[in-house]
């Protein structure tokens, strides 16, 4: 199938809902409100904090703000940093509402197109008995109506369709036409720390409507690529989509945390903006998990925009306001794992843990990125975290 | 164009608590109503855009032809330079505050 697609618009796949005229500008204003605030709103939160906050913190407490708490401390209910906190806040709630308006007037439509695509290439299997965790039932992740488990109708796909858009308009367009940047930049990790790998066998973790998942199937011809999540209404979209672009992929309904796949069977295990949507404890039991499906020698890696440590204490705090603000619960705490504890921890040895930072694979505008880490602006930096750790060699 | 298929119906609010921002409630939905129409007339301007486009290529202007309008490449970028003027103008008020602080950085120079 032809792929060159304009990269400057979404790629209108099978699964894609068809947006009018309308439906069409009223994302294209969600997407021009985020790029407004990333690049002419967000950046008067420092100027608040280098004139206003951190001075009068400075005042209070002997010293400035040393760390990204203690900036939340000084910063959390300056009015500037409150009306952009509104205004962005805002632009996300439009974006869903945008992205519905198209789903809902096609659902029924959109329904029987992924029912009865044939598995062709990939397969789809669906464990309606699976429990969905706590961690993805307690608040809708990133503000989406229903999150990513919501059944609407029998067999449905219509968040999985809303997730698909939103992404696009949430990244502005930078992480490519098939919104694949985060997978696209993570094997160009692989391809530059680990030519040899030559995986057989791919899996990837939480991968929603599969963004991330089907560059895996070209970038490494000749291995299957199988792909799980714990909610149906993005498997049976990811499934129908990766069909309609003749890819090969094997979609399961199942929790990372404890597959049905057995020990041994896989190469590389990857995943994409899944760490942060987990828990302390699932993170934990996914390491063990990955730690038991790999060969030896395989490699387990994720994607993540930076830990805090990483970052100064202005920048954390900026990029912490997901926590709270766009129902991210265990965001903060994701941003301060340790990897080298959970690889000990999880059988491979404190010292086979690896991170490094890829920059965007996706060639995007310049003019278009901010170079920062801040809220709203996920695929501003131009650049992703990327740690994991991989199982030593059998002897 | 189909009709707004209602027969399922999709969840409207985000599960968590909203967070408030301004000491008075009725201030978040002032907010949210504004940049919603401020959204719907960005829809609208597109629209007249599409309309004078169909006109100045000569093209028989109907409700289905504007519905189905896709702006070329040359239009989009037109578009996007329209709402990043739009959005300047709407939200001065805070641009104002911006450049406020800035200057109380680095000074008038």
């Amino acid at each position: 199938m032809n792929h060159a697609a304009n990269p400057a618009s979404q790629f209108q796949h099978g699964l894609l809902p068809v947006t009018t005229a309308d439906e069409q500008s009223r994302l294209e204003f969600v997407k021009s409100l985020k790029f407004h605030l990333a690049a002419k709103v967000s950046p008067g939160n420092r100027a608040a904090f280098e004139v206003d906050a951190g001075p009068a913190f400075a005042r209070a407490n002997g010293q400035p703000p040393q760390d990204y708490k203690e900036v939340a401390k000084a910063m959390g209910r300056h009015p500037y940093f409150l009306f952009w906190s509104a205004l962005q806040r805002n632009s996300q709630e439009m974006m869903w509402k945008a992205a519905q308006l198209p789903v809902q007037r096609q659902l029924n439509r959109l329904i029987e197109r992924a029912r009865t695509t044939p598995g062709e290439a990939g397969s789809l299997r669906l464990n309606p008995d699976l429990e969905t965790p706590r961690y993805q039932t307690l608040v809708d992740i990133h503000c989406m109506p229903g999150g990513y488990h919501t059944d609407f109708a029998a067999d449905d796909v219509a968040n999985g369709a809303v997730y698909d858009r939103a992404v696009y308009v949430y990244a502005m367009g930078r992480m490519g036409p098939l919104n694949s940047d985060i997978g696209d930049s993570t094997i160009a990790y692989l391809k530059q720390h680990y030519p040899d790998l030559g995986p057989r066998r791919i899996l990837d973790l939480g991968c929603s409507v599969g963004h991330s998942t089907l560059p895996y199937v070209d970038a490494y011809p000749g291995a299957q690529v199988f792909a799980i999540d714990v909610a149906a209404p993005m498997l049976r979209y990811a499934h129908a989509r990766a069909e309609s672009l003749g890819k090969a992929v094997h979609f399961s309904q199942q929790n990372a945390e404890h597959t049905d796949f057995e020990a041994g069977s896989f190469d590389l295990i990857v995943s994409h903006i899944l760490v942060h949507e987990t828990s302390h404890g699932a993170i934990r039991n996914i390491m063990k998990e990955a730690h038991r499906l790999l060969r030896p020698g395989g490699i387990v890696i994720h994607a993540e925009t930076p830990p805090y440590r990483a970052l100064g204490a202005f920048d954390g705090f900026m990029l912490d306001w997901d926590t709270r603000n766009n129902n991210e619960p265990y965001w903060t705490a994701s941003h301060e794992l340790d990897p080298v504890a959970l690889a000990e921890e999880a059988g491979f040895g404190g010292a086979c843990a690896f991170e490094g930072n890829q920059p965007s694979a996706f060639d995007s505008d310049e003019a278009k990125r901010t170079k920062l880490f801040q809220a709203g602006d996920f695929g501003g930096a131009g650049l992703w975290y990327l740690w994991g750790a991989q199982k030593k060699a059998a002897h | 164009m189909d009709m707004l298929d209602t027969s399922i119906g999709l969840q409207q609010n985000a599960k968590g608590q909203r967070p408030q921002y301004f000491d008075d409630p009725s201030v978040e939905k002032v907010l949210a109503i504004t940049m919603a129409l401020a959204g719907e007339f960005s829809v609208m301007r597109d629209r007249l855009d599409s309309l004078e486009r169909l006109l100045e290529a000569g093209v028989t202007v109907t409700r289905e032809a504007l519905d189905g309008y896709v702006p070329d490449e040359r239009a989009r970028s037109d578009r996007d330079a329209w709402r990043s003027t739009f959005l300047d103008v709407l939200l001065r008020v805070v641009q104002q505050d911006r450049a406020a602080m800035k200057q109380r950085i680095y000074g008038d120079g």
